[in-house]
């Protein structure tokens, strides 16, 4: 029942320059909340998850998978990072 | 949080004040929340055990000491909540689904413990009332109902106290960051 949800809010967040405190204020939540979800912590409600992605303006997909996600760099330029 | 538009000017005063900046470095780390989650266990029983003396009279100058014990605890329980972001003290409607689901928790596991507690308290009275004869079980009865009521009320604070997670470094810092427009 408590299957792990992966993420990317992280990466968009820093990426739209968005501070957790806004974010949070945005959809309604405490500020620590967003950093359990991005950290893993705390798998959020269908409803969060929508409004989360509804604020970025994105695919609920985009945000939240059950699969990991792969990096952005490989998925735009189709590369595999260099290990 | 939950559903903000229903808070009243109380949940908002009440949840302010429970997410106090100025006390985060109080209970910053794990080890200063263990240690404040153990001194609030510490000063809890002290206190009780001053007021079952207080209570049969066995020792009124305990009505002395007892604030020295009060005030301290005051402020021990005042970190817990802090800590806690006020899950215990705060309504639901001024909570988030993360800590409605985190209260739970804390609730359930204190649950268990207290209800074995309760158990065991209960067993340990019958086996003294029937090797005593009843004489003992009776002088117990008051402070052991004290003692498990004490711990049934601040159980789940102490295990949320013991259960919340350490904040990243970034998590104030990046207020600094501009909101996207």
């Amino acid at each position: 029942m408590s299957e792990q949800v992966h993420n990317r809010m992280a990466v968009v967040r820093a990426e739209r320059k968005v501070s957790r405190q806004a974010l949070a204020e945005a959809v309604g939540v405490h500020y620590q909340t967003i950093g359990y979800i991005e950290r893993g912590q705390y798998n959020p409600s269908l409803d969060l998850a929508l409004k989360v992605a509804a604020f970025f303006e994105l695919p609920v997909e985009a945000l939240f998978s059950l699969e990991p996600f792969g990096s952005l760099t490989q998925e735009v330029y189709g590369r595999k990072a260099q290990s | 949080m939950n559903a903000s538009n229903t808070m009243t000017g109380y949940d908002r005063r009440m949840r302010s004040l429970m997410n106090n900046p100025r006390l985060y470095p109080l209970h910053a780390t794990a080890a200063r929340r263990r240690t404040a989650v153990a001194a609030h266990v510490a000063l809890t029983g002290t206190a009780v055990v001053l007021a079952v003396w207080l209570f049969r009279q066995e020792a009124p100058w305990t009505v002395l000491v007892m604030p020295a014990i009060l005030l301290p605890w005051c402020i021990v329980t005042g970190i817990l909540n802090s800590a806690t972001g006020g899950l215990f003290e705060l309504r639901a409607r001024a909570l988030d689904e993360r800590q409605l689901a985190e209260r739970e928790q804390a609730r359930s596991a204190a649950h268990k413990m207290t209800g074995a507690l309760v158990g065991g308290a209960a067993l340990g009275l019958w086996l003294a009332a029937w090797l005593t004869d009843g004489q003992l079980s009776r002088a117990y009865v008051a402070p052991l109902l004290a003692g498990v009521f004490v711990l049934h009320w601040l159980m789940p604070l102490w295990i949320a106290g013991l259960l919340v997670k350490d904040d990243p470094a970034d998590d104030f810092a990046d207020d600094a960051v501009p909101s996207y427009s």
